[in-house]
């Protein structure tokens, strides 16, 4: 008898993706994180400063900002792209006129490249030349500035991620529905459970891997925005509108300030991992209670 | 025998062998050598524009004619936007594989210099008779340590192009103080007329009128002192001018979409004649040529200001970022040569009326051929700079510092303009980039 599971052969299977995972994973980490700790500017050398990238972050109003537009992107699009999402699963599940087409519409933007995305969005949001504006201009409403003005942008970017999104969150619960057991819906329905009970009681319940799952897609893709914003805005007005990545990108590329970039990087790292852990422990929580 | 045919053939293996490999060697070297294919020496030119072509005619037109006049040199050029340029020369300068001619802000030379990169250009200049070609305050911008370590790669003539028709027919003429443009900017946003195109979406860098002001308020005086930390950004002289900025805004000077257009929309707004002005430079000369507008356009220097501190009649030309060479270059003769040949062709008449003869002004001081009627839009901004008394500053304000510095001075304009910064609160931003130096 050959026993696979011996421990030498397990680190033997296991070690080419260790290999991957460490190359690609591990090491930039690694990498990005001792870079953080210098005053790497890209031509001359790089030396050690400690935190202090980390400290000018605090000090930094544009990092701010851009840590609270994606904490507010975030919270919107958990509030409305999960529900959202779901609530379509489960109108395609119904018998629904072409229904397939519905779909394939649904999941368009989902492989539109966000760059396109962006730029499709620009001529509906722009305030001068949207389409938007033009179609509230007849009902005597002024010139809205949703994108490029104080306070509306990350709003606006919050509504173009939901719509690239929705598609693709709603296809995961789709499948999803389609694996419930029939015999516990069947049973439900003998029992008098009404539509809103199966729902709550046996649906959503039975659901909640996958509702882990799309949240937690979703976390992390809120937490890479960066397409959206570099097309919609260019993070302006001044930084008003950027995100966590788009603003590491400006200051490590527009201002070639490698080691604050890098610092930005394990921040958007720390917050992602953290946010996630978080998550997934709730759901464990809610699945053992 | 098979077994002594094996043995022979044993034999023959190690021989054969290596004279494969050293043919394969010799090959190699003979394709990484810079006498390539005919006795061709190859020389590489990076440069900050995607698409040179394209976007850079004035370079690809200089390098198709210095091939053609030196059919023993191949230029081989690349591109890619500026910020992914200036990532991979970062890259390659770390491994010391630069390319052998390239575009780079003067910063950013200025720390391969100290780090041993560029090479010093002041022999090949002086013994191409460049040197003498070019201005001296060129010079001395690209001079560290005693080494000239760039030559200008094209000039930097910036102003407000203008659109004449719309001023006659809304009653104007043409502004030559603030108060004048601040009267057109209300009377033209009374009427829904653009007065500045401006683009801050991707383009931030796009406030080439407001640089100048900047000179108009005392920057040249204070140039030094800012570099070396005796003097301060949010200077009263300083601030008053982003007051100017605000008193603009406020006036309705500028798009309302401003923060979401890109540079090249602005452009597009005013050859579509929807904006009376175009804050830019000498390379939008062409695509305004070639447009609409074209018979009623003009070029401005920008407005007097009467609480000024520093010369008023001054017009922004001068020397964009530098052409740099690498170091290694200096180590291959026939490299060198070549790189030398390339120069002294670039600098020379005939290089520089290319230059004209694609939308740019010269660099050295050569005077251009301008066909007055094929290149009536080029010649109303080289006439600028001759009219009575006109000077330049030596540089543009925002070439002198870092890179990080200079995205600040352009965010304390983009914020005045987009209403996100008050005056004092844009030069402190300027002033805290300077602190982090």
């Amino acid at each position: 008898m050959v026993w696979v599971s011996s421990p030498w052969k397990i680190a033997l299977m296991v070690f080419p993706a260790f290999i991957l995972f460490t190359a690609f994973f591990v090491y930039p980490i690694v990498y990005a994180g001792g870079y953080s700790l210098t005053d790497a500017a890209g031509f001359s050398g790089a030396d050690f400063i400690g935190l202090d990238n980390y400290l000018a972050l605090v000090d930094d109003p544009f990092f701010r900002r851009s840590v609270s537009n994606t904490l507010l992107i975030l919270v919107l699009s958990v509030t409305f792209l999960v529900p959202a999402s779901f609530g379509l699963a489960l109108l395609m599940q119904q018998r629904v006129r072409a229904a397939g087409a519905l779909r394939a519409l649904l999941f368009g933007p989902a492989i539109v490249a966000p760059i396109l995305v962006g730029l499709v969005w620009v001529f509906i949001l722009d305030p001068r030349v949207g389409l938007l504006n033009h179609l509230v201009e007849p009902l005597g409403i002024p010139p809205v500035q949703w994108i490029g003005g104080d306070s509306l942008t990350p709003y606006s970017i919050a509504v173009v991620f939901i719509w690239a999104s929705v598609g693709f969150a709603m296809t995961i619960f789709y499948a999803g529905l389609q694996l419930l057991p029939r015999e516990v819906m069947e049973a439900s329905s003998l029992d008098g459970a009404s539509r809103w009970q199966q729902l709550r009681f046996v649906t959503v319940p039975m659901m909640r891997e996958t509702i882990g799952i799309v949240s937690l897609l979703l976390i992390t893709n809120v937490f890479k925005i960066f397409e959206l914003v570099y097309m919609l805005t260019g993070g302006g007005p001044v930084h008003s509108s950027e995100t966590l990545v788009s603003y590491m990108y400006f200051v490590t590329f527009t201002d070639q300030r490698y080691g604050s970039g890098m610092a930005i990087a394990m921040v958007v790292f720390v917050i992602g991992a953290i946010t996630s852990l978080a998550y997934l422990a709730l759901s464990r929580r809610g699945r053992l209670a | 025998m098979p077994g002594q045919n094996l043995s022979w053939s044993r034999r023959l293996r190690r021989p054969v062998g290596a004279g494969l490999a050293v043919t394969a060697i010799l090959s190699l070297a003979a394709c990484s050598s810079d006498a390539g294919e005919g006795g061709k020496t190859t020389i590489t030119l990076s440069m900050q524009n995607a698409d040179v072509k394209s976007a850079d005619p004035a370079t690809w037109a200089i390098v198709e004619a210095f091939e053609e006049a030196n059919p023993d040199v191949d230029v081989e050029v690349s591109g890619q936007p500026v910020a992914e340029h200036l990532q991979s020369l970062s890259i390659a300068a770390q491994s010391d594989t630069l390319p052998d001619v390239f575009w780079v802000y003067k910063a950013n030379a200025e720390e391969m210099l100290e780090g041993d990169r560029l090479m010093d250009l002041s022999p090949v200049l002086d013994e191409t008779g460049i040197l003498e070609r070019l201005p001296d305050s060129t010079v001395a911008n690209y001079t560290a340590d005693g080494k000239v370590f760039g030559a200008p790669y094209q000039g930097l003539l910036t102003g407000l192009w203008v659109n004449n028709k719309i001023l006659a027919d809304n009653g104007l003429s043409m502004p030559k103080t603030f108060d004048d443009l601040l009267e057109v900017a209300r009377t033209l946003d009374a009427k829904g007329v653009v007065t500045i195109s401006d683009g801050a979406s991707q383009s931030a860098f796009s406030v080439w009128q407001f640089l100048v002001w900047l000179d108009r308020f005392g920057f040249q005086d204070k140039a030094d002192g800012l570099l070396d930390g005796s003097e301060k950004w949010d200077n009263p002289d300083f601030i008053r001018m982003y007051e100017h900025i605000a008193e603009l805004r406020d006036a309705g000077a500028f798009s309302s979409n401003v923060s979401t257009q890109t540079y090249q929309q602005a452009v597009d707004q005013f050859l579509q004649g929807k904006a009376a002005f175009l804050d830019s430079g000498v390379w939008a000369a062409s695509a305004i040529q070639e447009s609409e507008v074209a018979p009623d356009a003009d070029f401005w220097r920008g407005p007097e200001f009467s609480d000024g501190t520093g010369e008023q009649n001054i017009v922004m030309n001068v020397a964009s970022a530098p052409l740099v060479v690498a170091k290694k270059v200096a180590e291959d003769d026939a490299k060198l040569d070549a790189v030398k040949e390339f120069l002294e062709f670039y600098y020379s008449d005939e290089g520089q009326q290319i230059l004209v003869d694609n939308g740019q002004p010269p660099v050295t001081d050569y005077e251009p051929k301008l066909d007055p009627v094929k290149q009536s839009v080029l010649k109303t901004a080289i006439d600028e700079t001759r009219e009575d008394g006109v000077t330049s500053p030596e540089s543009q304000p925002d070439l002198l510092f870092p890179v990080d510095v200079s995205n600040a001075i352009y965010d304390s304009i983009y914020g005045v303009i987009q209403d996100q910064l008050s005056p004092s609160e844009a030069a402190a931003l300027v002033q805290k980039a300077l602190d982090n130096q």
